[in-house]
C-alpha cells in the first residue's frame, strides 16, 4: 500500500514531447488507469514509473520517497507485461520465486509465498509445467503472480489483457479486479480499451498527445468529459455546429437557442451522446422541453440489442443515434422525414478545437 | 538531472558499451589505420608520398595483378551465379530427392578450407595428376589447371554455396502468389522465370555474388597454388610483404588497399542498387513444389547431384590420398598409414597450436559475441550504430592487411610480451567476431526485451538480468555463432602466414608448406584431420541452428 505522486514529469523523443510536464496523484490502495489512443503517452509514462526510461524533468514519488534517479531494478515497482515476458526457460514456480530470490527471501519462505500466489490466481496445479505449456491466459496469471508474490509498493500493468480473446479478456478482467482489492495494491493499469477502463477504475486519466486531458472517476469522464478530445474519446458523441450571434447562440441545425446553456463567448461546438438521441417517426411527438431538429434517414442498422440510426438535418449535419430496436424505424426508407429529439441537460458545450475545453 | 544522479546512472551497458569501443578500437581500428598509413609513406625516406599508388597504378606488374584480380574474381562469381541459382531453383521449385543431401554437400563445400581444393585440383589435373596421367595413357592430353582458367574453376566450384543457399532461401519466402499472378495475367513459364522470379530474388543473388567477389578478391590460397607465373594482388601483395620483411611493407600494403577498395566499391555499388528494391512481404502462400518429369526430372537430377558432387570431388580426393602409401614425398603404391604417422612426428605442433589458437579466440568470440549484440540489439545509441558498423569491417578488410596490421602495430611494442602465438589468438578473434556476432544478433531479435526488463523489473541488476535470462535464452545462437568461429578461425591461412614464427606453426600453414614442397601425402592427411574438426563443428551446427542453410551464411 503506497500513494503515488508525480509532479512535472516531462519526456522528450528527440523533439517529440512524449510527456508533456505530467503531474498527477494516485491516492494509496487506487486502481489508477492511463487510457488514451496509440501513442499517446500512456505507455511512456508507465516505463518511465519502471525506470525503463529516463526522464528529462520532474519527480516521481512513493510515500513521499522520491524514485526517479533510482535505477529500474531497486525501484519495488512491480509490472505485469502485455506480451507476459514470463521466463521460457523456467518452470511456473521459478517464474513466480525469480524476484524472491532477487531480494534473497529464504527459501521455506520463498516456497510458502509462492504456494500461496499459485492459490491467488488459480495455478496452484500448475506449478511445475514449463510456460510453453500454458494457454495465454494462464501465462498472464504466472505473470500477475511473479509481480504480486514480492509485495510490491506499487503494481504496473502494461495492456495486460490485450492479447487475450474477449471471452478471456471479460473473465481475467473482473478476476484482476478482485486480487487488486483483495491486496489493496496501488495499481497503475495502462489500456486503450475504454469499456476495461470504465469498468475497472477508480481513476480513469485520460491521455493524449503526452497531456493529461481528464483523471476523474470513470462516471464523470462519461458524463462531463472536460473537454472535446475527452468527449470523442470516451464514448460517442455527435457534435454540432452552433451559430453565435450577438443577441445569442443557436443550433444550425433546427434553430434551437442554446444561449442559456453556455458560459463562454468563443466559437463553440454542441456534443451529444448518441444514447441521448431520439428519432421520433412520423407518428411519434417530442416530450415537453425537447429541443428538436427535423431531419431525412440516411441509414438504420439493426444490430440485434440496438439499432444505430444515421440522419442528416436540413441543414446538412450529420447524427447518429443509438436505441432500442423500434420496427417503425428499421423499417423506415432512406430520406424519410424524421424528427431529433434531445433534453437541453443532455447537451455539452466545448470551445471548437481538437481537445476545447468545456464550456457549460 | 543532477551529476550524481548521471553517475549512479552509469550502469552495467553503459561500461560494457566502453569496452567494446575499447576493445575495437585497440584491436581492429588502430591496427588497419597504421597499416592504411603505412600505404602513404615512402620506405627509403618515411616520408609522406603518393609515390606507392602511382607505382601501383603505372607499373605492368602491379596493373596486370589488378586486371588478374578482377578477372578470376568476376568470373568465378559469374560461375557461381550460373550454378548456383538454377540449382536454388531446382530445388526450391521441384522435387528433387535427396534436398538434404545436396545442401549438406554444399555447406562442406563452403566450409572447407578454401586452399584444399586448389592442391586437389592440382592432384587431379596438374601435369602429375591421375586424370592427366589416365588420359595420357590414351594419348590425350588435358587442359591444364594451372593459371587463370584453373583458379576460375576453383573459385566457380567453392563460392557457389553462397549463391545457392541465399537464393533458395529468397525463393522458398516467396509468395506463390506473385507467380500464380504472373501466370494469370498470360505469361509463359520462362516468361515469369526472368520477369517475376528473377528479379524477386536479385537482392539475395547479388548478396551471394558480393560475397563471392570480396572473398574471391581476397584469397590468398588459390592463386598461390595454382597461379604459376599468373599473379593476382593477393599473391602480389603476400610476395610483396616477404621481399620488404625487415624493412617498411608498404608496397604490400598499398597493393592491399586496392584491394579494399575494390571490395568496398563493389559493395556500395550493390546497396546502391538495392535501395530501391525491398521486396519483403508476409510469406502468406509459401510456394509449393513440382514434380518433373520424364527425361528432364533425370536431367534435372544430374545436374543438382552432379553439381555438389563435383564440388566435392577435391576434399574427397585429399582424404583418398591420404590414405596412400607413401616414402617421404613419393606414392609408392596401395595403401597405408604412413602420412597420419608423419603429421604426428613432424607435425603436432601445428595441431596442437591450431586448437589451442581456435579455441582461444572461440573463448573470447563467444564473450564479445553475447556482449556486442546485446548492445547493438537493444540499446539505441550512436555507439551501437558505430558497433554494428564495425562488424562489417572484419568482412572487407583481407587477412594480409590486418595482420601487417597486427606487425606493424604491436610487434615491438608493450603487447608484444603476449608473443606470437597472443597476437594470433587476438588477431583470429577480431577477424571471426562478426560470425559470432551476427549469429547471437539473430538469435537475440527473436527474444522480447520485456523478458530482461522483467528480470530487472523484479529487482535483477542490469548485468545479472542478462546472466540469468537473457544468455540462457540466446544460448543456441551463441553456440552456433562459436561454432562458426571455431571452424572458420582453425581454417585461417592468409593473415597466419604474416604473423607464425617458429614455434607458432598452425596446420592451414603446415599444409600451404607441405603444397608448395610438393609432400601431398602429408597435407593430405593434415586437411584430413581440418575436414574432420570442421564437419564434427558443421554437425553440431546442425543440431542447434533453427535455420541450418542460413546459420553458414
Amino acid at each position: 500500500m503506497a500513494s503515488v505522486e508525480i509532479i512535472g514529469l516531462r519526456k522528450l523523443y528527440g523533439n517529440v514531447m512524449a510527456l508533456s510536464d505530467i503531474t498527477l496523484s494516485i491516492p494509496s490502495g487506487a486502481f489508477y488507469t492511463l487510457l488514451g489512443p496509440s501513442g499517446c503517452g500512456k505507455t511512456t509514462l508507465l516505463r518511465t514509473i519502471a525506470g525503463f526510461h529516463a526522464q528529462n524533468a520532474g519527480k516521481i514519488a512513493i510515500d513521499g520517497t522520491s524514485i526517479e534517479d533510482l535505477p529500474a531494478h531497486r525501484r519495488d515497482v512491480a509490472m505485469v507485461f502485455q506480451d507476459y515476458a514470463v521466463f521460457p526457460h523456467l518452470s511456473v514456480r521459478d517464474n513466480v520465486a525469480f524476484g524472491l530470490k532477487q531480494r534473497k527471501v529464504n527459501r521455506t519462505e520463498i516456497e510458502n509465498r509462492v504456494k500461496e500466489v499459485l492459490d491467488v490466481v488459480q495455478l496452484g496445479h500448475l506449478a511445475d509445467r514449463m510456460p510453453h505449456e500454458l494457454s495465454g491466459g494462464q501465462q498472464q496469471r504466472v505473470g500477475l503472480a511473479r509481480a504480486i508474490v514480492v509485495r510490491p509498493k506499487v503494481l504496473l500493468m502494461d495492456e495486460p489483457l490485450s492479447n487475450l480473446d474477449a471471452k478471456l479478456r471479460v473473465d481475467l478482467r473482473a478476476e484482476l479486479r478482485r486480487i487488486q482489492r483483495d491486496l489493496g495494491i496501488t495499481t497503475i493499469y495502462v489500456t486503450h480499451d475504454q469499456e476495461e477502463a470504465l469498468a475497472m477504475s477508480d481513476i480513469v486519466c485520460v491521455m493524449h498527445g503526452g497531456i493529461i486531458q481528464q483523471a476523474a472517476p470513470p462516471i464523470d469522464i462519461y458524463l462531463r468529459p472536460a473537454n472535446r478530445f475527452v468527449a470523442t474519446f470516451v464514448g460517442a458523441n455527435n457534435f454540432l455546429v452552433v451559430n453565435r450571434t450577438a443577441s445569442g447562440a443557436k443550433l444550425v441545425s433546427g434553430g434551437a437557442d442554446v444561449t442559456g446553456l453556455i458560459h463562454d463567448d468563443a466559437p463553440i461546438v454542441c456534443a451529444m451522446r448518441p444514447e441521448d438521441v431520439r428519432v421520433l417517426g412520423p407518428a411519434a411527438s417530442p416530450l415537453d422541453g425537447e429541443i428538436t431538429i427535423s431531419a431525412r434517414i440516411r441509414e438504420v442498422s439493426f444490430i440485434g440489442r440496438e439499432m444505430e440510426i444515421f440522419v442528416e438535418t436540413d441543414s446538412g449535419e450529420h447524427i447518429k443515434a443509438v436505441s432500442r430496436p423500434d420496427p417503425a424505424i428499421v423499417g423506415l426508407a432512406e430520406n424519410s422525414p424524421v424528427t431529433v429529439a434531445i433534453r437541453p441537460k443532455d447537451l455539452s458545450f466545448f470551445l471548437d478545437s481538437s481537445d476545447g475545453a468545456r464550456v457549460s | 538531472m543532477t551529476l550524481l544522479a548521471h553517475l549512479r546512472r552509469l550502469e552495467f551497458w553503459t561500461a560494457i558499451t566502453w569496452l567494446i569501443l575499447m576493445v575495437l578500437g585497440f584491436l581492429l581500428i588502430l591496427p588497419i589505420l597504421r597499416v592504411l598509413m603505412l600505404g602513404f609513406v615512402d620506405a627509403e625516406t618515411g616520408g609522406l608520398t603518393l609515390g606507392n599508388f602511382i607505382e601501383v597504378f603505372t607499373r605492368n606488374y602491379y596493373l596486370n595483378g589488378l586486371k588478374n584480380s578482377l578477372f578470376v574474381a568476376l568470373l568465378g562469381t559469374l560461375g557461381a551465379c550460373l550454378i548456383g541459382i538454377p540449382l536454388a531453383f531446382f530445388t526450391a521449385r521441384f522435387v528433387v530427392s535427396g534436398q538434404a543431401w545436396i545442401s549438406t554437400l554444399a555447406i562442406l563445400v563452403l566450409v572447407a578450407p578454401p586452399f584444399i581444393g586448389a592442391y586437389a585440383w592440382i592432384m587431379m589435373l596438374g601435369s602429375n595428376g591421375f586424370i592427366t596421367n589416365f588420359f595420357a595413357i590414351f594419348g590425350l592430353s588435358t587442359p591444364t589447371i594451372y593459371g587463370a582458367h584453373g583458379i576460375v574453376l576453383v573459385f566457380t566450384l567453392k563460392f557457389f554455396p553462397f549463391i545457392y543457399l541465399m537464393t533458395q532461401t529468397s525463393l522458398n519466402g516467396m509468395n506463390k502468389s506473385f507467380e500464380d499472378a504472373a501466370e494469370n495475367l498470360g505469361c509463359t513459364p520462362w516468361q515469369r522465370f526472368t520477369k517475376i522470379t528473377l528479379p524477386l530474388v536479385f537482392p539475395a543473388v547479388s548478396t551471394g555474388a558480393i560475397i563471392c567477389f570480396v572473398l574471391a578478391i581476397a584469397d590468398f590460397g588459390t592463386p598461390a597454388i595454382l597461379g604459376r607465373g599468373f599473379r593476382t594482388l593477393s599473391t602480389i601483395a603476400f610476395a610483396a610483404y616477404r621481399s620488404e620483411l625487415g624493412g617498411l611493407p608498404t608496397m604490400a600494403v598499398t597493393v592491399s588497399i586496392v584491394m579494399m577498395a575494390m571490395s568496398m566499391l563493389a559493395l556500395l555499388l550493390q546497396r546502391r542498387i538495392l535501395a530501391k528494391r525491398r521486396y519483403a512481404s508476409a510469406l502468406t502462400n509459401p510456394p509449393r513444389k513440382k514434380r518433373m518429369r520424364d527425361f528432364r526430372n533425370v536431367a534435372m537430377h544430374f545436374f543438382c547431384h552432379g553439381i555438389v558432387l563435383i564440388a566435392m570431388l577435391p576434399t574427397l580426393v585429399v582424404v583418398y590420398t591420404s590414405f596412400l602409401k607413401t616414402n617421404g614425398p613419393v606414392f609408392i603404391g596401395g595403401f597405408g598409414l604412413e602420412s597420419y604417422e608423419r603429421i604426428l612426428r613432424t607435425a603436432p605442433d601445428a595441431i596442437i597450436n591450431s586448437f589451442i589458437f581456435a579455441l582461444s579466440a572461440v573463448v573470447l568470440i563467444t564473450l564479445f559475441s553475447g556482449l556486442i549484440s546485446y548492445v547493438i540489439v537493444r540499446r539505441d545509441t550512436a555507439a551501437s550504430g558505430g558497433i554494428d558498423f564495425l562488424m562489417m569491417v572484419p568482412y572487407l578488410v583481407p587477412g594480409v592487411v590486418i595482420a601487417i596490421g597486427y606487425v606493424t602495430t604491436f610487434r615491438g611494442g608493450p603487447l608484444d610480451v603476449i608473443g606470437t602465438a597472443g597476437l594470433l589468438i587476438l588477431l583470429y578473434f577480431i577477424r571471426r567476431l562478426p560470425y559470432g556476432v551476427r549469429s547471437t544478433m539473430s538469435s537475440l531479435r527473436q527474444i522480447k526485451p520485456s523478458m530482461e526488463e522483467a528480470a530487472v523489473n523484479l529487482g535483477a541488476a542490469p548485468a545479472r538480468a542478462f546472466f540469468i535470462v537473457t544468455v540462457p535464452l540466446i544460448l543456441p545462437g551463441l553456440i552456433v555463432g562459436a561454432l562458426m568461429g571455431f571452424i572458420t578461425a582453425i581454417n585461417e591461412l592468409s593473415s597466419t602466414l604474416i604473423l607464425y614464427d617458429g614455434g607458432t606453426i598452425t596446420m592451414p600453414v603446415q599444409i600451404y608448406l607441405a603444397v608448395l614442397d610438393g609432400e601431398f601425402g602429408l597435407a593430405g592427411a593434415l586437411s584430413t584431420v581440418l575436414l574432420i574438426c570442421t564437419g564434427v563443428c558443421v554437425y553440431a551446427v546442425f543440431r542447434f541452428a533453427e535455420n541450418r542453410d542460413s546459420a553458414f551464411l
